[in-house]
């Protein structure tokens, strides 16, 4: 396995260039994206960085560059400042310098030490003398470890303890121009919902109360999810709106691929959708509900908000589509787009129309129907049907269009590379200072969800959403990934 | 010989295979016609039958007996002639489809398999002309291994009057972005980027190329001469941009599946250095058609596990680039998928009677195969071929790749 020192080691010969961005461009053959600006310096916050992690794979876009309109685009963004929040809570947690000497113990290596291109020279020096202290062998760099040390030295950004002194880069002022944060499954508690309480509106908080002190807000993205909680979720946005920032959230899935390349046709009057996929409670779920929601908005009178939700499971997912409640039509049409059938089609290659009767309620033993009514009477429904299919698919009937249906691509992994499609939104809105599509999307998919959760845990009960009558006008440019 | 027109009932298919097993071609293609397949929308069931099999090479992991029992109007027949003639003794069939693909065949002295698509068409063709009668002919994939035989069935689909088609699916499947060459355009040089080995994956990476290309301004013209270039020779050709390294750039920045070159990485641009130690086998085969396009096609194994193209169209100041997206049933999917745009091809062709792209470009890029394995076999010699300079044909202008 590769040891973190052998790791820097070899990549001292590319790390000088990767640190010096005009090399970089230069090397790759390309040139930056405005040459005549000087690059933003970009604050990262995020809860882990180790490989596969959101946080490694979005920050290091901004780091390394990302595929994007057919070039391998190196951003024109400088990170600054790195916050990861596990790690930095771990060694807030471990016992100080003091306290180990005076138990006799040795020193132990590691956490946010404080260093970089941006860091103050004494605490360099003091991270260096703990450094030298160390006996322990080096750390193995495994599949789960932290790679925000070896990210620091390679690329001179700052490694920091707090979320103050990522924005300020240790100077007592702002000393950023745009801010990223990604947090994600760590080691958060969750609440009785079933929500992993991660700490979205923390973060944010901590950032708008350094912008209120200082009078200087900047640019601000939020991945996935703007809380747990819709109540914290609105209090962001309103928070944003009352510093003027913009604020960009959410996922890539309304972003990436689709296959075919289709949306709703902009004011175009929808019925019904019913889109399908996979995962757990408050996982892939806000994704989904979030693809939903990107083609419903376009849809006549924009987004009106929605009345009430439904969440229901088991055998109350067929049986609802029994009574009419989701459309089989759309199901099947929906459906046809997987490319992931899972039963026969694995054991022996075969084709299938998984919405013949009966073969999915054979597959899926643990359905979930998300049933959504909006004010304005359109219907939507997400089917998780894990045992079935391994893909996002959406059908909507549109009037005077038929059945509008596509998948909504994520190519594999490691490269995930609809991340590159958030990516190159996310820069946008930093050069810019304007967000390309509302934040009220993820407000109501935040909220949209945790009023599902909110159902399950009462029992599936269909429960009245007055409090998601969010409006919003979605953008009249379909912002998904197509050249 | 007239062809049959049989517009007014379900036309009836033979299926004529190499091996019936999981995930092999037989199989992506007979089980499309025989159980449908998600296609525009919906679960689409062809409006024909498969009505007789013939399969080359049974054995462990057969399914053609699981197939033909699920679906009792197709019946399975020990020969080809029978399965053309439903035992009457003449072409008793509306369209014969034919996977040449798979299955396990002698090699030639230079490495390709003889795969049997000419014997197949061998049989097929005896009794067409026995009756006096041809119906349309679907081929999976290349033409033959042997180009006289591949330009003899192109010969023979013509003097008999059927249609004959066929080729890649990487010519009719997704692509990411969904953009067509221009019709008429002027194009200086063009790459494909993709992995598998010589004599397999190589005709898909020439398909890619050939199905754009042939869209340029002039039409097809044919090809001169072609050079294929491997292990150092290929890296020193690479940075004396015998091939445009800004070509390659652009066609792996629309890859999905690009190999770390930096350990930790998951995705990030190789340097030059990473990908020779990524790519143990790089294969390039380099050619140049009679109107001077030159063109490039590369299998980078190690590197990519997707198929890219990237050109250069007068007037565009950024390459014109795309990926051919293999949804491959290795993980990423479970089905083929890309076996539908080309069943859905075949279909039109059963339903019109006429083939929806030329024959010739398979022909051509059968030919460059050839060629590719030729030069190889040639201690990587440049090798003229006057053969593939006489395959001149117009495309079709309407796009006939996956889009809905």
């Amino acid at each position: 396995m590769l040891t973190r020192r052998r790791f820097v080691g070899y990549s001292a010969l590319s790390s000088a260039m990767l640190a010096y961005r005009p090399l970089l461009r230069f090397g790759l053959g390309q040139t930056p994206a405005e040459p005549a600006q000087r690059p933003l310096r970009l604050a990262i916050l995020g809860s882990v960085y180790h490989q596969g992690s959101d946080m490694q794979t979005m920050a290091d876009r901004f780091l390394v560059g990302y595929p994007y309109e057919g070039e391998w685009r190196i951003p024109n963004v400088q990170v600054v400042s790195v916050y990861v929040d596990q790690q930095a809570r771990r060694a807030e947690a471990a016992p100080s310098a003091y306290q180990l000497a005076m138990t006799g113990a040795r020193v132990a290596q590691g956490g946010p030490s404080g260093r970089g291109a941006a860091g103050a020279q004494g605490s360099e020096r003091a991270a260096g003398a703990r450094r030298s202290e160390a006996v322990q062998p080096p750390e193995e760099l495994g599949p789960m470890s932290d790679l925000s040390e070896a990210r620091c030295q390679q690329f001179g950004f700052r490694l920091c303890r707090n979320i103050p002194e990522a924005l300020r880069c240790g100077g007592d002022r702002i000393a950023v121009d745009a801010v990223l944060t990604l947090v994600e499954q760590g080691d958060y508690p969750s609440n009785d919902k079933g929500q992993i309480l991660l700490p979205g509106y923390d973060f944010f908080q901590q950032c708008a109360q350094v912008f209120e002190e200082e009078g200087h807000a900047v640019p601000y993205f939020n991945h996935k999810q703007l809380s747990f909680s819709f109540e914290e979720a609105q209090s962001m946005v309103k928070t944003a709106n009352r510093l003027k920032f913009p604020l960009l959230a959410g996922s890539s899935l309304p972003v990436t691929w689709r296959l075919p390349d289709v949306d709703i046709p902009l004011g175009a009057e929808v019925q019904e959708a019913v889109m399908v996929g996979v995962g757990g409670f408050d996982g892939m779920d806000f994704d989904a509900l979030e693809a939903l929601q990107c083609m419903l908005e376009r849809r006549k009178g924009g987004e009106t908000g929605v009345k009430a939700v439904q969440l229901l499971e088991g055998d109350d997912v067929w049986a609802a589509g029994n009574a009419g409640r989701w459309s089989k039509d759309l199901l099947s049409s929906a459906l046809s787009r997987s490319d992931t059938p899972l039963g026969l089609t694995v054991l022996d290659g075969r084709t299938q129309d998984l919405a013949a009767s009966g073969v999915l309620p054979q597959l899926v033993k643990d359905p979930a129907a998300y049933c959504i009514e909006y004010t304005d009477r359109t219907r939507a429904t997400l089917l998780m049907l894990n045992g079935a299919i391994m893909d996002f698919n959406i059908s909507a009937r549109v009037a005077g269009h038929g059945l509008v249906s596509t998948q909504f691509f994520l190519p594999p992994a490691p490269n995930q590379t609809y991340s590159a499609c958030l990516a190159g939104k996310i820069e946008q809105m930093y050069q810019t200072r304007s967000a390309p599509y509302p934040v009220q999307r993820t407000l109501l998919v935040t909220g949209l969800l945790e009023a599902c959760l909110n159902s399950r845990r009462r029992l599936n009960q269909r429960l009245e959403t007055p409090q998601l009558a969010v409006s919003y006008r979605p953008p009249a440019e379909s912002q998904y990934a197509r050249t | 010989m007239a062809q049959d027109q049989t517009s007014t009932k379900r036309p009836r298919l033979a299926a004529v295979v190499t091996a019936y097993k999981k995930l092999l071609h037989p199989q992506h293609v007979v089980d499309r016609l025989l159980d449908g397949y998600g296609w525009n929308g919906t679960f689409h069931h062809p409006a024909m039958d498969v009505v007789s099999l013939y399969v080359d090479q049974r054995g462990e992991g057969d399914l053609s007996q699981e197939r033909a029992d699920r679906h009792p109007t197709m019946k399975i027949y020990p020969t080809i002639a029978e399965a053309l003639t439903l035992g009457t003794g003449k072409l008793a069939v509306d369209g014969v489809v034919v996977v040449g693909e798979h299955g396990n065949y002698p090699l030639t002295e230079k490495g390709i398999m003889k795969h049997p698509h000419f014997e197949f068409f061998e049989e097929v063709t005896k009794v067409f002309r026995a009756g006096g009668r041809s119906v349309p002919y679907f081929n999976d994939k290349e033409l033959s291994w042997n180009w006289d035989w591949s330009k003899q069935m192109v010969d023979t689909s013509h003097q008999l009057g059927f249609p004959l088609q066929g080729g890649s699916s990487l010519a009719v499947t997704w692509r990411v972005p969904s953009v067509e060459f221009p019709l008429g355009a002027t194009v200086h040089e063009a790459v494909s980027v993709g992995y598998g080995g010589m004599a397999s994956y190589d005709f898909h990476g020439l398909e890619t190329i050939q199905c754009m290309v042939e869209r340029r301004k002039g039409g097809e013209t044919g090809v001169e001469w072609l050079q294929t270039y491997r292990g150092d020779g290929f890296w020193t050709a690479y940075q004396d941009g015998v091939w445009s390294p800004a070509l390659v750039k652009a066609a792996l920045s629309r890859s999905s599946t690009l190999t770390p070159g930096s350990s930790t990485f998951t995705d990030i641009f190789p340097t030059t250095e990473q990908m020779r130690a990524l790519v143990r086998d790089p294969i390039a085969y380099n050619y140049q058609y009679r109107d001077g396009l030159r063109c490039t096609m590369l299998l980078m194994n190690g590197l990519v596990r997707d198929f890219t193209f990237a050109a250069t169209i007068e007037g565009r100041p950024k390459p014109f680039s795309t990926q051919m997206y293999l949804p491959m049933p290795d993980g990423r999917t479970t089905l083929a998928s890309f076996f539908s745009p080309l069943v859905y091809n075949a279909e039109q062709m059963f339903l019109t009677g006429k083939a929806q792209y030329p024959i010739e470009r398979t022909l051509l890029t059968s030919g460059l195969l050839i060629a590719g394995v030729d030069s190889a076999f040639q201690g990587l010699q440049r090798v003229q071929t006057p053969n593939l300079a006489a395959v001149n044909y117009q495309p079709n202008p309407e796009s006939t790749f996956w889009r809905s």
